[in-house]
């Protein structure tokens, strides 16, 4: 109850008490003058009775303050104090803090737009149940396209005798067509067992997912929606389950929505159960061991971990290796890697992001070095007014305070600032993750993310309120005699202010050095040669065949439909020329075949060829502006009935004939998966060779690729190549009612001019360089200031000294000179340790560069001259000013 | 003059709230006279160390203030006991007592020849 009463009364104290404060005085200066009374009664003199009195005291101040302090709540009341006051500190140096919350502003929001992109790719757990026990497994063999070659269906139920894998979930990533009443769309499929979701952990947040029954050719196809796609496609319809769709395979009824969740290696829009694709129920599919069409993901057996998998699947797959010889060939080096689904998840994104969060960390750490730099300076103005209020009775922990306040209310400001520039960022960064990571539709600005930008700014607020120079508790008398009259700030200080300087420049270098090798690799990679002699191509790629179901009449039928198409589009004003083919140039096939050539046996060791499997129409390589290097192009001669004929790609005929001439040689597509595919493997006579086209992307290594007649072999995806006289991309709208026109019911994707292809390579490697770009740019204006800063000051502070110097003889020359050497030793050691850093640097982020070596002189030595310019430049001011101060001027001040 | 103690917190209250028990109603000049020279000026008591005692009694409500003239024509500001301040005293002085006489006992054997 007294303490309650206490409470409310202290409470009430901290609301009231400054009408209370005359009160106080008036009793304080009442005890005061009866003491001095009394001193009086007993004989001193007036004027010594009054002393004895405030002695006695212990001072007015120091008591009104303690009674303040019990009166109401002190440190609340104190803190308000504070802040009152760091605000007016603040207003009357609006250019300190401009520049202070303007930097801290940039540092703060890019580390926390990257923190959160880092978070939900990198760091954050999988929504999957106990997803830190999923492992992804990965079979790769040697050569272009052999990074990720699948698993086939006997594979996977070897691998089932690993006892550290308790469940092993299996989708067969493929495609088909969705109609719509706005017409087909293609959409990514993942073919389940029913098994797929338990061991991934996943459930549903409407209807049921796929279960055991869901197994075998009886069972009625079903499918299940993912979330993103059930937004996207259905508006998130909760009425969807039960309903059924319209597949190119038939009808298929939507069982149930999948909760949010990434998947790898692609996108999935929907997942159908296995019955949905009679090839994949079928026996070639079920026991061809080379015929790989299935990802793995498996789950950890209670208590295995991922390095008990490791070594079991490697026993395994050496065991499978020795059973099935003609399966693994031994030249392409088969091999199968574990890895934790988490990570795996992130391997594509891992190295740009923790690039893009090294730069954005070291723009921070400048512009605070900056910031504590300029405190550094204030602070040295600020001795005096320390000085007044230490003799006025704040304690060392109460100056502290009032720094930290200030700092905190600094970066607060800024981190308010940051978190604005961070929501204004976020969209950019999310749009560059997605491109590298599945999970970049969990990117959130939530509470984690702004603790993270509240921290940094705690952080950087206590480390600039601890540099300040405060004496040690106990040493106020010797700091107070003295008055505050060194305003030179002391030796030590100097040193760490010059520290800071050099460590500015140094990352200044290693951020521009990395933002150079980004920039020349976007620079190389936008002027690669696509291998298409014009951009004023628009491709399409509409596909008429079911995949699943690769039959003669169907395929008879769409090439007429092609045809019509051709005929049509071509007919267009401005259309010069279309080709038709099975794939669009620029765009993997993702149909490859082991190929052999006549009379060549492989060497031991050596590895299968392979080749990409593309069909053109005799119009496909001049309309697509593919040079045609040797013999002929296809004629319509070259039609089903007709000798088989072959052009093929550069790479190809390097390959097979190196030094020879390729035309009249015979190759075929060879390799047990041929069985389950429409494509013969007989001999095919090469009648012409092209030059190679950057299929894989710009920065891939060029794929060996063999064309067949059009009209020889199936339409597979199919894919329009439209050559206009000029502006190809304004022909997409009309090219598209066409195709819409003749087949309603195709999807039609890949609108694209070869220009926009690129682009769309180039793009995130081009805001990446821009991101870093900037962040260099910043960190050098940074840089720039801190140096021209902590130059001005040394010549404020020396300026006694440069006048002795002058009234002695020196003259401005001399003086700026001295000033500008000062500044270049911090200038060259910046540089040295910079040029140190960016050399290791660049090792980092070798695996991002293309075309431009990882220590490129030309971008080195352009950073370092950059940096040494600007520099100088910040130095020449002060010493401009150094070298006007006028010697009568200072010796009057002293 | 008699080494200096600072005044142990908790037990400034004590002393205050007797000595105005014993002489009655009293300013705080008087209260700290009074103290200084019952402890034989071995305490003396600034302003930063009266002050908020007396506040913080008054916020407990053991004592109350109010503002009068004073024996020699000055106004000041005079702290007075409330019932509960002497019941709060009563049982501090108690347990005081009981404490001091435990200590004492336990200090004063000798050192025992086992």
């Amino acid at each position: 109850m007294r303490y309650l009463r206490a409470a409310l009364a202290r409470i009430a104290g901290f609301f009231t008490g400054h009408r209370r404060d005359d009160d106080l005085r008036d009793e304080l200066l009442s005890h005061l003058d009866m003491e001095t009374a009394e001193n009086i009664r007993r004989g001193m003199d007036p004027e010594a009775a009054r002393r004895q009195a405030l002695l006695a005291s212990g001072g007015l101040t120091a008591g009104a303050e303690a009674v303040r302090d019990q009166r109401g709540l002190p440190w609340l009341e104190s803190i308000a104090a504070d802040i009152k006051y760091a605000f007016r500190a603040l207003r009357h140096s609006p250019a300190f803090t401009t520049v202070v919350v303007l930097t801290l502003a940039l540092g703060i929001g890019a580390n926390t737009a990257i923190f959160s992109v880092v978070r939900a790719v990198l760091l954050k757990p999988l929504p999957h149940r106990d997803g830190d026990r999923l492992v992804y497994l990965r079979q790769s063999i040697d050569g272009p396209g052999g990074a990720n070659v699948l698993f086939s269906v006997p594979e996977i139920r070897d691998f089932q005798s690993a006892p550290s894998l308790g469940g092993i979930a299996e989708y067969s990533p493929f495609f088909n067509t969705l109609q719509g009443e706005d017409g087909a769309v293609r959409i990514d499929v993942g073919l389940v067992t029913g098994n797929f979701f338990e061991v991934m952990g996943l459930s549903p947040v409407l209807g049921r997912l796929t279960l055991p029954s869901d197994d075998g050719t009886g069972a009625p196809p079903v499918m299940v929606l993912t979330h993103e796609f059930w937004i996207k496609r259905f508006g998130g319809d909760s009425g969807i389950v039960g309903k059924t769709v319209r597949m190119g395979g038939g009808p298929v009824t939507v069982i149930g929505v999948l909760q949010p969740a990434p998947f790898f290696p692609n996108r999935v829009d929907v997942f159908l159960n296995m019955v949905t694709s009679p090839h994949h129920l079928s026996a070639l599919m079920v026991t061809g061991r080379t015929h790989r069409m299935t990802e793995m993901v498996a789950r950890l057996a209670p208590g295995a971990t991922v390095q008990q998998a490791r070594t079991e699947v490697a026993t395994v797959y050496a065991r499978m290796q020795g059973q099935f010889k003609e399966a693994y060939d031994p030249g392409s080096h088969y091999r199968v890697a574990v890895i934790p689904f988490k990570e795996v998840l992130g391997e594509r994104a891992r190295l740009t992001l923790w690039l893009l969060m090294g730069a954005a960390a070291f723009v921070l750490i400048i512009s605070a070095a900056n910031v504590v730099n300029l405190t550094l300076m204030r602070g040295v103005r600020r001795e005096h007014e320390m000085v007044v209020r230490a003799a006025l009775g704040a304690g060392v922990a109460r100056l502290r305070r009032l720094l930290l306040v200030e700092n905190l209310l600094l970066t607060l400001l800024a981190t308010g600032f940051g978190v604005l520039i961070a929501v204004g960022g976020v969209g950019l960064l999310t749009s560059l993750a997605a491109r590298y990571s599945p999970r970049a539709s969990e990117i959130r600005l939530d509470g984690v993310v702004f603790g993270f930008a509240l921290g940094l700014s705690v952080v950087v607020a206590l480390v600039m309120a601890f540099v300040a120079s405060l004496p040690k508790e106990g040493g106020f008398a010797s700091w107070i005699s003295s008055g505050g009259q060194r305003m030179s700030g002391g030796l030590k200080k100097q040193r760490l202010q010059r520290g800071l300087v050099v460590a500015q420049i140094a990352v200044s270098v290693v951020l521009l050095a990395g933002a150079g090798l980004l920039t020349r690799t976007m620079i190389e990679l936008s002027q690669v040669d696509t291998g298409l002699k014009t951009e004023d191509v628009l491709t399409m790629q509409v596909s008429l065949l079911n995949p699943a179901r690769l039959v003669p009449a169907a395929d008879a039928e769409a090439k007429l439909l092609y045809e019509r198409m051709q005929q049509e589009i071509g007919a267009l004003p401005g259309v010069t020329l279309v080709g038709l083919g099975s794939h669009i140039p620029l765009r993997s096939s993702q149909i490859e075949f082991d190929l052999k050539a006549e009379g060549k046996s492989l060497a031991v060791g050596e590895a299968m060829p392979h080749g990409d499997f593309r069909t053109a129409s005799p119009e496909y390589f001049r309309a697509a502006g593919i040079p045609l290097l040797k013999g002929r192009e296809f004629t319509s001669t070259d039609r089903a009935g007709t000798a088989k004929v072959v052009i093929v790609n550069q790479t190809l005929a390097n390959r097979f004939f190196p030094g020879e001439d390729p035309l009249g040689k015979r190759i075929a597509w060879t390799g047990d998966v041929l069985r389950f595919t429409p494509i013969s493997g007989e001999w095919r006579t090469i009648v012409g060779v092209v030059g190679n086209t950057q299929d894989g992307g710009l920065d891939a290594a060029p794929r060996s690729a063999v064309y067949l007649p059009f009209h020889q072999e199936f339409t597979m995806l199919g894919g329009l190549v439209i050559r206009a006289d000029s502006n190809a991309k304004a022909l997409a709208a009309a090219a598209t009612r066409i195709v819409r026109g003749i087949a309603p019911a195709a999807p039609v994707e890949n609108v694209l001019t070869v220009k926009q292809i690129k682009d769309q390579s180039v793009a995130p490697r081009r805001l990446n360089a821009a991101l870093v770009s900037s962040f260099g740019l910043l960190a050098l204006l940074i840089a720039a200031v801190g140096i021209a800063g902590v130059l001005a000051f040394s010549v404020s502070s020396r300026s006694n000294e440069i006048g002795i110097r002058m009234s002695l003889g020196a003259d401005s020359g001399r003086v700026q000179r001295m000033i500008l050497r000062e500044g270049g030793v911090l200038l060259v050691m910046g540089l040295v340790l910079g040029v140190a850093g960016a050399y290791f640097a660049a090792r980092v982020i070798r695996g991002l560069l293309f075309g431009v070596a990882p220590h490129d002189p030309v971008t080195f030595v352009g950073v370092a001259v950059m940096m040494a310019a600007i520099g100088v430049g910040a130095c020449w001011i002060p010493a401009l000013r150094a070298a006007r101060i006028d010697p009568a001027i200072t010796m009057r001040a002293q | 003059m008699a080494d200096k103690l600072d005044v142990k917190q908790g037990t400034l209250a004590l002393m205050i709230l007797k000595t105005l028990e014993v002489l009655g109603p009293l300013h705080g000049y008087g209260v700290a006279r009074r103290i200084e020279e019952t402890s034989k000026h071995r305490l003396t008591l600034n302003y930063g160390t009266l002050y908020p005692a007396l506040l913080k009694l008054e916020q407990e409500g053991l004592v109350t203030a109010a503002w009068r003239q004073s024996e020699n024509n000055r106004r000041a500001k005079y702290y007075s006991l409330t019932a509960a301040g002497r019941r709060q005293l009563a049982r501090e002085a108690r347990e005081w007592h009981q404490t001091a006489d435990l200590i004492a006992a336990f200090l004063a054997p000798r050192r025992e020849t086992p």
